[in-house]
Parts: structure tokens; C-alpha cells; sequence
């Protein structure tokens, strides 16, 4: 079990780590899981914490690493589906009921075009321009280089400035 | 300039994205669950501790009495004679013979320190090649093992020692060989034993081949053995 001031540290980037989950499950209730769990496993492993270093950079970590596990476990269940075609609206940890599992709206044009970005673009914009974290903690979080950080980052706006300019044009 | 006008884009952007796209704050009941989740406490029962620390105290005082602990013998007499030849089996298997010599040219020496003697002698063939022989002291009285090894690697050893009184084979363990033979099987500590007397002679045939398909090889070893071999009580 954690000690209570470890806890407590961690608790202040609950909001940071739900919007994050939101942004990377695009379900309330599945980021709801998901953040539980990333504080379950951040707390069972709290003594590999190196005190000094950024608490919210490894919190981010483990929530990415978890969201991945069992992302790929989603994918691989359901590319042996029969019909092939993946349902982005399974939920990862439980069977939620359909109302619950309703994944969430889009209200603006830059929330869409974010949610058209691949996994690892619209993770980088996140924890870089919106989280604000320095490159070399995005570096560590998604375990890449610095270098492979920019170049994300600079291909991720790409990518979102043509599709923001295509929803105007439309 | 392309390049400037790309760097103000996407610092642009980059403000764009922390100040338009939404910011979605945890609910209370996330809040209360992760809160929850911290403050469960451990689950182990006050019992358990003194349990296990009774349980490593045990198991250290048996491994330090362990030498001094009365070992279960096997009450069959023959039972015994099969562990004994086992162990020295065994034995070889990890440091060989410790006066290896050569049948039929150390014949008479082996048969004066034995007191068994052999008319005749299986020397080895296409499937058995002979290792050694050598003179053994098992369950206190001296004996012939030869040892032979297949063309698979197995060591099979032929243990002689003069057959005592005791010595009775039950019908039980006893396995038809050939339509000719009944020699008994025994296991022990993951060996097979033929047992089978001989005259005044106790015969035992070990070897590792436990598995059904190497029983089968064992059974034509202990033939090929049998027939060629003929022990006597030298003196």
C-alpha cells in the first residue's frame, strides 16, 4: 500500500489523468476504469516511484501503458470477429450497457479532428501543448526519443491543420 | 519565410489546442472510488503472520534434524537388496567404476574377490557394449556388477550376489518374459530393477529405462543377458 503523502500527491492529477482518458477512449465510463486502474497499479508500484523525477509524467506512463494493453487485447479480439469489422464502442474493461457505453460527442471541430488522429499523435498534442509536459517527459511517457517527440508533433498539426481545413471547406 | 509562417502556424496551433479543445474534470464518484481504493486496508489476516513464521521455523528444524532422523526402511528383504543396488547403479552412473576390469580376461581375479563365478559371460553385442566389471559389498556381502551401456547412452548394470535364504520371489511382481522367464520387476527412486535367481545366485538387472517404450528394450536387454550369462557360487 502507499504511503498516505504519495497518495495524496497523486490524487492532485486525477482531472489531468481523466481528460487524458477521456481523450484516448473516447468513453466516459471506459476512462473512468481506466483511471481507477491507472491508480491502482500507480499505488501497488508506488516503491518503483523515483522520488525527484515528474509524479504526473509516470502517472501519465502507466495510464498509456495500461489504455495500450488493453487496447491491443481489444484489437485482437476483435480482428478474429467474423464480420472484420472493428466496433471502436466495445468497452475495454467490462460489459457497460449500451446507454452507459455511448461514446461521447464531438462538439467542436478541433475535439473532432483530435479524435481522427492516430493513438500516438493525438497522445504527443496532448501531454505536450495541452498538458503541457517538456518533450523529454513526452519522450519518456511514450518510451522514444526526443527527436521521434518532435517529429510527432510536428506531423500530428500537419495532419490536424488538413483536417480542420477540410471541415471549413465543407 | 515558408518556414516561419509554419513555426507561428503551429505555435498557434499549439495555443489553439490548450485553450479551445474541451478539458473533461473527473466526477465525484471517480474521485470517491479512487479515494476509496487507497484507503482499503490490507487484506491479511492477523493470523497469518505467526502462521508463517511458525511454519519457516519448522521447516529449518526439520532440515537440521533431518540427518539424525530415523529413515524408513523397506520391510521387504528384497526390496532392500534392490534399493542397495540401485544406490551403487547410481553410483557409477556419476562417478563410474571404481576398479574396472575386463571379463573374460580378469575372470579369475574378479571370481576370487567375489566369490561368483561366471562359466559364462555376456561380453556385449550390436545393442550393449561392455563398460566394466568390478568387484561391489552390498547389504554385507560382496558381489559382481558388470556394467554395460546401450547404443542410446543408457548404463545398465548386472549386479550377482549370493542368493540368502530370504530370498523369495512373490509372484506378484513377476513379469513373463519370452514365454520362458518370470523375473520380477521392482521400482525404485526412478530406476527399474529385473530380479530373478539363479542357482544360489541373486541376479539384478538395473537401468533408468522406465518409460513403456524403453520397458520393452529393457526386456530384450534382460534376455540377452540372461542367456548369455551363467553364475555360480565360486567357493
Amino acid at each position: 500500500m502507499a504511503d498516505t503523502d504519495f497518495q495524496r500527491q497523486a490524487l492532485q492529477h486525477l482531472n489531468a489523468l481523466y481528460n487524458f482518458a477521456v481523450y484516448l477512449t473516447r468513453n466516459p465510463p471506459e476512462a473512468d476504469d481506466l483511471v481507477q486502474e491507472t491508480y491502482l497499479r500507480a499505488f501497488r508500484f508506488s516503491h518503483r516511484f523515483e522520488p525527484g523525477t515528474h509524479l504526473r509524467a509516470w502517472l501519465f506512463q502507466i495510464l498509456r501503458n495500461t489504455f495500450l494493453t488493453f487496447y491491443r487485447l481489444r484489437e485482437r479480439e476483435t480482428a478474429i470477429a467474423e464480420d472484420g469489422v472493428p466496433d471502436w464502442d466495445v468497452p475495454m474493461f467490462h460489459d457497460t450497457s449500451t446507454d452507459e457505453g455511448r461514446a461521447l460527442e464531438a462538439h467542436t471541430d478541433l475535439e473532432r479532428a483530435m479524435r481522427r488522429l492516430p493513438e500516438e499523435f493525438r497522445t504527443v498534442l496532448l501531454l505536450a501543448e495541452v498538458e503541457g509536459l517538456p518533450l523529454e517527459e513526452v519522450a519518456r511517457v511514450m518510451a522514444c526519443p526526443v527527436g521521434t517527440v518532435k517529429s510527432r508533433i510536428f506531423r500530428a498539426k500537419e495532419r490536424l491543420r488538413g483536417m480542420l481545413k477540410d471541415y471549413e471547406t465543407k | 519565410m515558408s518556414n516561419e509562417v509554419s513555426g507561428s502556424d503551429d505555435a498557434a496551433l499549439g495555443r489553439r489546442l490548450n485553450s479551445e479543445l474541451p478539458r473533461y474534470t473527473a466526477p465525484a464518484h471517480l474521485r470517491a472510488s479512487v479515494v476509496q481504493a487507497t484507503d482499503r486496508p490490507a487484506r491479511r489476516p492477523g493470523w497469518l503472520v505467526p502462521l508463517i513464521a511458525a511454519s519457516a521455523t519448522a521447516m529449518a528444524l526439520v532440515l537440521f534434524m533431518l540427518p539424525y532422523l530415523p529413515r524408513i526402511e523397506p520391510t521387504d528383504p528384497i526390496q532392500q537388496v534392490v534399493r542397495a543396488v540401485v544406490n551403487e547403479h547410481s553410483r557409477v552412473l556419476m562417478w563410474d567404476a571404481r576398479q574396472p576390469k575386463i571379463i573374460p580376461g580378469d575372470l579369475p581375479w574378479l571370481s576370487q574377490e567375489t566369490g561368483i563365478d561366471l562359466r559364462r559371460a555376456f561380453v556385449g553385442d550390436d545393442r550393449l557394449t561392455l563398460v566394466s566389471a568390478e568387484p561391489v559389498y552390498l547389504t554385507r556381502q560382496r558381489g559382481l556388477a558388470v556394467h554395460y551401456r546401450d547404443v542410446d547412452g543408457h548404463l545398465v548394470t548386472y549386479i550377482m550376489l549370493p542368493a540368502e535364504r530370504t530370498f523369495t520371489m512373490n509372484e506378484r511382481d513377476r513379469v513373463a518374459i519370452a514365454g520362458r522367464w518370470r523375473p520380477m520387476l521392482k521400482r525404485d527412486a526412478g530406476f527399474v530393477t529385473w530380479v530373478w535367481k539363479q542357482g544360489d545366485v541373486a541376479c539384478f538387472l538395473v537401468s533408468d529405462m522406465v518409460s513403456q517404450d524403453d520397458l520393452e528394450r529393457f526386456k530384450d536387454y534382460f534376455v540377452r543377458v540372461r542367456v548369455a550369462t551363467e553364475p555360480t557360487i565360486a567357493y
